[in-house]
């Protein structure tokens, strides 16, 4: 049924989809050319340009957006802390807060490594990232919708 | 022509042919062969060889997540994996290349080549899916597409033969080339066998022809055609002389052999079979002679050497092992769980070893980069190479004598662990090599980003692995809310019982494990929403003053079982109670005088067992020759668990609840001494025999014995039982037992089973079952063998295709049984003394239960059609759904 908390959830899922198809699109779409096309030199300011740009967006709008609908969408569904350990939608919901929590991580460390010119990390990061955001959207394809 | 420089100083007869073919390819750069023919080749093998080491990574998961030991389906499945997909992929890609190099042949085309493995690994998948998921059309298409493939791969070495410009090595292709035959072959056995095509006697000879055409046909002659130019390029030393005249010698004799080995199974002819073993064996013997000749000039010095020379040596102690098994064995169908413990032995010491040992050599090679780089990248898969051949080949010695000998089931454990740790490091190791450093980071990221999925996915699906939750559960007497999760499975509310103090408040979390939709309601409160399976909702009950009950709503569901109580005691009872966390049967009713008007929930008819359970064996060995059984049987009184969270008293022959099964002849004298241990009075009451009951069914007080003689006149299922008063309670309480004689001339079948039909009464713990329910005829679980649902949690097992005998007898003390098989027909019914039915009769007709008034028995003869899960059931359902109910699990 459309309604208000069809539009929360919209939104949730809208910036979940920016954010994770942003990463995918730098990293599938834009990277290859980007080495292909720049020498190491010309590359690391674009790099820096396009991860800063995404770093800011992550922190402006999608983390409000994304936590923000979060939390409303569960106190909707009456979830509880302690429900969070009950099997079923309880802990497929803290597994998805926990993969959340990973991926922030990685996140942060990829533009920290990213500031520090470590190349290597922040690449290993950046994949590992990804890889952790698609775990996130196949638990929460995972939880039921009853 | 192609010879490459820094050879040619050398001797005709030592040029190392694989060698200098792969090292043509850097060394090409200043040869004939247009420079781009590099990287392509290259990448090639290298691209061909990952999905070889992906089989082998599939294969290793498989043996460790299934446990190779246990279950056949999975041993089936890795053994497939490794032999039909590693190695037949390897065996393509590698004699394709062995063929043009040794015979300085014109590469063919990479595309047809590109087509052929793609067509490969479509028919393998084909084949895996269509095996494991019963699938024949799709077994059927893929395995005919196998052949083909296997047919134009032939083809293409006999087109690189003819165009060879050095003829020397042409030897070689024909081993490959008769191998291809023998694959053929062996994937036609083995798609009759996987559609279930063939009668079940056929089975076993067909089978057993199946395994010796693809192991020792297609890859015993590939590996053994290679040797002869491969081993000495390992060791890198000259071959010794005359050693294509000792191949083509090995391969006439292995050939040959091998024609006759798989005729002979193939026919059920076993002494053929060993007569071409015997020649096989002697074909094995001449490669060993420069085989030894070569070693004896140069010892093997690394893994890739010391894995070849192990392996075929596994191969050797396989070939006489399998002539020991096959001239040793009775029969074929004897002779074929031997067989298939030799396999992983095969599997392991000789064909995963030789094709590891053979790609720590080759993969270096075709990589490249010159003879530094080469040796550079076979010291690169080399750490701890000595620590490595030891322990895979310590392994396989013992997966072999776990093979043969009974031993302790660590013994096999530590084998598998000790082969699959090098194997997993050759992995990594080449894994390692291969990738290059500017795509590590990636690698790792990938790596990073799966673990953080890994520990995320295991939170969310922890708490659902085990369904089936404890039968009941009692709070302590705590305040605030208390949380129950309680799952909904199986027709089944777990868990059934909540006992809680007066006052608490409840909430549950309710959750759908099972295939259809359930709810949970109770009266007066609010009911969850009707959940799809995997799905949850939460009930709160509020505080709680009286006792409730709640149940799933869907039609029959709470006459199946689905019903949920909640006790209410005060909050002093409730501590002393039921005691540790899980109530007890014996509490639930020698402690609930107050809810003796309320409708009692009864045993947990289909929960699971408690610790101590072992099911009944029902497996009937075949009637001893002897005539004359002498049995002692001791009526032993005893308390166990009846039925799941319910202990009581039972009262036995010989301890188990139905006693021993008896079985003979027509004709045989059984003298049976009842030693009578109980406590009470106990009797026993053959149907088998025909004798005056004044003395030998007289009751003896306890410590007393007697001894009872009787001739089986007659055929049949006859029961016997404690002949004395009251026998009602004799018999509710376990003393019954069958006796079976066989009538003359009854065929063999695959499998035979006993099953006796009867039904517990609750009672007291120290009293046993209760008279007033007795009398009644209020029985609370119905039983095949003394226990509900025993063999739905211990499924008996059988193959598909196999004819299996059920005897059965009705025990009562007050039902008789109506006996079906869901998914079969009863082509043979034996019932009280007579045939009603024989397989083959003139009607073809068939019959679907056996049909037994109480103490009545006989037997029924079926035919699995394909692997699943079959019910056996009383199909009167009040008994098959109340415990009257078992799983036969089929496999192939």
């Amino acid at each position: 049924m459309l309604g208000w908390w069809s539009l929360v959830r919209f939104i949730h899922v809208v910036s979940a989809m920016v954010w994770v198809g942003g990463q995918l699109t730098i990293s599938v779409m834009v990277l290859p050319v980007v080495r292909r096309l720049l020498s190491a030199q010309d590359r690391l300011p674009v790099l820096t340009g396009i991860g800063r740009r995404f770093g800011l967006f992550t922190a402006v709008a999608f983390l409000p957006l994304q936590v923000g609908t979060g939390i409303l969408l569960a106190w909707h569904k009456g979830v509880t802390f302690s429900s969070l350990a009950d099997p079923g939608y309880g802990r497929t919901l803290a597994a998805k807060l926990v993969a959340f929590a990973l991926v922030m991580v990685a996140a942060g460390g990829h533009g920290y490594a990213m500031g520090t010119t470590r190349q290597a990390l922040a690449r290993s990061l950046a994949i590992a990232t990804l890889v952790g955001s698609l775990a996130i959207l196949l638990l929460a394809t995972a939880l039921p919708q009853s | 022509m192609t010879i490459p420089v820094g050879k040619a100083t050398r001797p005709p007869t030592s040029t190392n042919p694989i060698t200098t073919a792969g090292m043509t390819a850097t060394a090409g750069m200043t040869g004939p062969r247009p420079p781009a023919g590099q990287r392509p080749r290259r990448s090639w093998h290298l691209r061909a060889n990952a999905v070889v080491l992906a089989y082998v990574a599939l294969s290793i998961l498989t043996v460790v997540l299934q446990g190779w030991p246990a279950l056949p389906m999975p041993r089936w499945l890795a053994v497939h994996l490794l032999l039909l997909g590693a190695v037949t992929n390897a065996i393509v890609t590698w004699t394709e290349h062995f063929a043009v190099a040794l015979l300085r042949a014109r590469q063919p085309s990479r595309r047809a080549a590109a087509g052929r493995l793609a067509a490969l690994n479509l028919a393998i998948l084909g084949i895996l899916c269509g095996v494991a998921h019963g699938l024949a059309t799709v077994t059927l298409v893929s395995a005919t597409l196998l052949a083909v493939v296997v047919l134009a791969h032939l083809g293409s070495l006999l087109r690189i033969a003819r165009h060879a410009l050095m003829g020397r090595f042409a030897g070689t292709v024909r081993f490959y080339v008769v191998a291809g035959i023998a694959l053929v072959v062996g994937i036609t056995f083995g798609t009759l066998l996987a559609m279930s095509a063939v009668s079940h006697q056929w089975h076993a000879p067909l089978h057993a022809a199946h395994v010796h055409a693809n192991v020792f046909g297609w890859v015993g002659l590939t590996v053994l055609g290679t040797l002869f130019t491969l081993w000495p390029t390992v060791l890198r030393t000259r071959m010794v002389d005359h050693v294509m005249l000792a191949a083509q010698r090995c391969l006439v004799l292995t050939a040959t052999g091998l024609a006759i080995v798989v005729t002979g199974l193939a026919m059920d002819l076993r002494w053929a079979a060993v007569a071409g073993l015997v020649v096989y064996g002697a074909g094995v013997g001449v490669a060993l002679h420069p085989f030894v000749a070569t070693w004896r000039r140069k010892a093997p010095r690394d893994l890739a050497a010391w894995s070849m020379a192990a392996g075929t040596g596994w191969l050797v102690i396989g070939v006489a092992g399998d002539l020991v098994l096959l001239s040793s064995a009775p029969d074929l169908t004897s002779y074929l769980p031997r067989l298939d413990a030799l396999v992983p032995l095969l599997a392991v010491g000789f064909v995963l070893q030789v094709l590891l040992g053979a790609l720590t050599y080759l993969l270096p090679v075709v990589r490249g980069g010159g003879p530094a780089a080469v040796r550079a990248g076979i010291r690169r898969l080399a750490p701890w190479w000595r620590v490595r051949v030891v322990a895979l080949n310590t392994g396989a010695l013992l997966i072999a004598v776990s093979g043969v000998l009974s031993v302790p089931v660590v013994v096999p454990a530590v084998g598998w662990a000790l082969v699959l740790a090098p194997v997993l490091m050759f992995l990594g190791l080449v894994i390692g090599a291969l990738v290059q450093p500017a795509t590590r980071p990636a690698l790792g990221g990938i790596a990073l980003g799966l673990v953080m999925t890994l520990v995320p996915v295991a939170i969310a699906v922890s708490g659902q692995g085990a369904p089936t939750g404890p039968a009941a559960v009692s709070l302590p007497g705590a305040r605030g809310v208390q949380v129950v999760a309680v799952t909904l499975v199986g027709m089944d509310i777990r868990p059934a019982v909540i006992t809680v103090p007066t006052g608490t408040r409840l909430r549950l979390v309710v959750t759908n494990h099972d295939a259809m939709r359930h709810d949970l309601a109770f009266p007066g409160s609010p009911a969850t929403p009707l959940l799809a399976p995997g799905s949850s909702a939460t009930l709160e009950l509020g505080t709680l003053t009286a006792n409730r009950s709640g149940w799933c709503t869907v039609p029959g569901h709470q006459a199946a079982g689905m019903s949920l109580h909640i006790r209410v005691g005060g909050a002093g009872a409730a501590a002393a109670g039921t005691g540790a966390g899980t109530g007890t049967g014996t509490g639930d009713h020698a402690a609930m005088p107050g809810t003796a008007g309320t409708t009692s929930p009864g045993p947990d008819v289909h929960g699971a067992p408690g610790p101590g359970f072992t099911p009944y064996d029902a497996r009937l060995a075949p009637a001893p020759p002897a005539t004359l059984h002498k049995v002692t049987l001791h009526a032993i009184e005893r308390e166990t668990e009846v039925a799941p969270g319910v202990r009581q008293r039972i009262w036995t022959f010989g301890g188990t609840a139905p006693g021993p099964t008896l079985r003979g002849k027509v004709g045989d004298l059984f003298e049976v001494t009842l030693v009578n241990d109980g406590t009470m009075a106990h009797g026993i009451d053959f149907h088998a025999g025909q004798t005056a009951p004044d003395q030998a069914m007289r009751s003896l007080e306890p410590g007393k014995s007697l001894v009872y003689r009787f001739r089986a006149d007659h055929s049949g299922a006859w029961l016997y039982h404690c002949s004395t008063m009251p026998m009602m309670a004799h018999i509710a309480n376990g003393m019954y037992g069958a006796v079976i004689i066989d009538p003359p001339n009854l065929p063999k079948v695959d499998r035979e089973y006993v099953l006796v039909g009867a039904q517990i009464f609750l009672g007291s713990r120290s009293g046993g079952a209760d008279a007033g329910a007795l009398r009644r005829g209020e029985w609370a679980a119905a039983t095949f063998n003394g226990y509900p649902d025993q063999y739905v949690h211990a499924p008996l097992t059988a193959k598909a295709g196999e004819r299996v005998r059920w005897w059965v007898v009705a025990a009562g003390p007050g039902e008789g049984t109506a006996f079906h098989i869901v998914g079969t027909q009863f082509d043979t019914v034996f019932k009280e003394g007579g045939y009603l039915l024989r397989r083959g009769n003139a009607e073809q007709g068939a019959s679907q239960v056996l049909d037994l008034a109480t103490a009545q028995g006989g037997f029924v003869e079926q035919v699995f059609p394909q692997p699943g899960h079959y019910s056996l059931v009383d199909h009167d359902m009040r008994r098959g759904e109340n415990g009257a109910h078992g799983v036969v699990t089929v496999t192939r």
